[in-house]
């Protein structure tokens, strides 16, 4: 007999898209506040064209995260069930409101693309990720979300 | 383009509530003299942007002020800037267009596109085109005078030497009376700042009355020194350049983009129109006319109209600030003022002697437009003396959602007529007085 898992629906080769994609915006929204803090400290423009950027690419590839998290999210009713799930989802799309509010205003011209606003979108952002990567990784590791199941003797 | 239009409207409509969230924009009239209104900065997720439809202009023609006539002498030209009568009643149209740019930041993307789809699809002749006068106002058909520019826009004769101003150097073309295509290539005076970031390429040029001197009007090289502040050494000023040897000094400095220089007639001072910041609000900054007095700051990028700080430039400089002095007349924002001269002619009618003609390329960054015609600004005693009139209009639709054509470099002939390049009518308009 097989210890079933929750299946991730939106797949390739057995391999969850969701998670192999969301590392993506993980890091480009890290990096984003770590650059945003550098711009602060030195005026230099290369710091804020960075978090420019980050926040562009992690906005772009977060379409793809949302759509195969959704399909994984409808596609089975044990996923659905899990607290994680919902704390996950619901915070992961708040934080995506703020980093796309951020790209705005990121995209002014100079100092204020970064100070104040755009720095504390950044650090909020990258609160709700530690909060919604915990959670992520408790569906993986504790409830074997999309891991495929192992044939017990 | 209609897919380009649709796009864009799209994009306009989804971003319209951001974009709805700033301040409704003030009758430009209060911002039009010595002491334009300032209302407070205001910083947007989505600035405001509008463009029109370019359309063209068929067998429609330009708006004119009473006693005025109008008349194209040129037409299906590529992207024509400036315009220069010489001494002999040829004109010539300086056909440039912006250099390639590398593209440092998402939203520059997005920019790119906004500012092809105001201008339409013809490709800058980057060359110098001429046309003669004919008989009963007519005029030849355009001849190459000089190819293969980099970039030109501004142009002066200076005695048998003429200088085109490419985006990158002061060129000198040996000229004699009556030559209708110079083929000797160049000598360069002086190289100009320019790539590989060259955001404001357009270098505005003039002779001093005594041909000793040109001035060059060059741009910033970034809206607000979002591209750093080490790529604006020497830009964002009004260098002078002696004609003999080539050196240069920064006569004035803090001019955002100086897009054109012109000797006032009765006083000889010399006066430039400059156009200034954008993006923090449908009413900020005025662009502005003003004499250009020598060694002054104009506040670039750390203030303007003085005193007022534009919180987006850090580090500040205090120092510099302090000494930064207003310009002399607003012509109210986002106008894009291109085009200068001074009325020194006898064609016009007497109300328009000494005063100043102004090219208003036109908005884009403001939800209701503002320019897209030339002005005329009356000048006493070498000194501005009263409100802007229009003087040719209709460039936009009633509507504003569809532009014929946009209004840069403004010229008079050797009859006194008032000459404009139109970059997106891509035609050379002629402006007489109604009886002559």
């Amino acid at each position: 007999m097989t210890m079933d898992t929750p299946r991730s629906t939106a797949r390739i080769g057995g391999r969850p898209i969701h998670a192999m994609l969301v590392s993506v915006p993980i890091v480009c929204f890290g990096g984003t506040l770590i650059t945003d803090i550098a711009y602060s400290q030195t005026y230099n423009m290369q710091w804020a064209n960075f978090s420019a950027w980050m926040l562009a690419v992690g906005l772009f590839v977060s379409i793809f995260v949302v759509i195969t998290g959704l399909i994984d999210f409808l596609g089975d009713r044990r996923i659905r069930a899990l607290r994680e799930v919902w704390v996950h989802g619901l915070g992961n799309g708040l934080a995506l409101i703020l980093a796309i509010w951020n790209a705005f205003v990121h995209s002014r011209d100079a100092f204020t693309s970064v100070v104040p606003t755009g720095l504390i979108l950044s650090f909020l952002t990258v609160l709700i990720l530690a909060v919604t990567v915990w959670n992520g990784r408790s569906m993986v590791y504790r409830h074997g979300v999309g891991v495929r199941p192992e044939p017990r003797q | 383009m209609s897919t380009r239009h649709l796009a864009i409207l799209g994009a306009g409509a989804g971003l319209l509530a951001l974009a709805a969230c700033g301040p409704k924009p003030i009758d430009p009239h209060r911002q039009i003299g010595a002491n334009p209104y300032l209302p407070p900065v205001h910083q947007y997720l989505m600035p405001p942007m509008r463009v029109a439809q370019v359309i063209g202009w068929g067998n429609a023609k330009p708006d004119v002020a009473p006693g005025l006539q109008i008349q194209a002498i040129a037409t299906g030209l590529h992207n024509p800037r400036i315009v220069y009568a010489l001494p002999n009643g040829d004109v010539l149209i300086v056909e440039g267009g912006a250099p390639p740019t590398p593209v440092n930041r998402p939203k520059e993307i997005i920019m790119k596109w906004v500012e092809d789809s105001a201008h339409g699809p013809i490709k800058p002749g980057n060359r110098v085109l001429l046309v003669r006068p004919g008989p009963n106002g007519s005029y030849s058909a355009p001849t190459i005078f000089i190819d293969h520019l980099y970039s030109p826009y501004g142009i002066v004769l200076v005695g048998n030497d003429l200088y085109v101003a490419d985006t990158d150097a002061v060129l000198r073309f040996p000229y004699q009376t009556g030559e209708t295509q110079i083929t000797t290539p160049g000598e360069k005076l002086v190289s100009l700042p320019a790539g590989p970031i060259d955001h404001h390429w357009t270098k505005s040029l003039t002779a001093s009355p005594d041909g000793t001197k040109l001035y060059v009007g060059v741009g910033s090289n970034s809206n607000i020194t979002e591209n750093g502040m080490g790529a604006e050494l020497d830009r964002a000023a009004i260098w002078e350049i002696d004609r003999a040897t080539g050196a240069h000094r920064l006569f004035a400095t803090g001019t955002r983009n100086p897009t054109n220089l012109q000797f006032e007639p009765q006083t000889g001072v010399l006066w430039a129109v400059v156009n200034e910041r954008d993006e923090i609000g449908p009413d900020l900054v005025p662009d502005y006319l003003t004499s250009v007095k020598d060694g002054a700051f104009y506040g670039w990028p750390y203030s303007y109209y003085g005193q007022h700080i534009d919180p987006r430039v850090r580090p500040q400089r205090p120092d510099l600030v302090a000494r930064a002095i207003p310009p002399d007349y607003a012509l109210s924002s986002h106008v894009a003022p291109l085009g200068l001269v001074f009325d020194t002619g006898t064609n016009l009618p007497a109300a328009y002697r000494g005063g100043a003609f102004v090219g208003e390329h036109g908005s884009w960054d403001r939800g209701v437009m503002n320019g897209y015609k030339v002005v005329f600004v009356p000048f006493t005693n070498g000194r501005p003396s009263g409100m802007a009139q229009d003087v040719v209009t209709g460039f936009l639709t009633k509507d504003d959602n569809h532009v014929h054509g946009r209004p840069v470099g403004v010229a008079l002939d050797t009859t006194g007529a008032l000459l404009i390049a139109d970059d997106v009518g891509n035609t050379v308009w002629r402006v007489t007085g109604a009886g002559s």
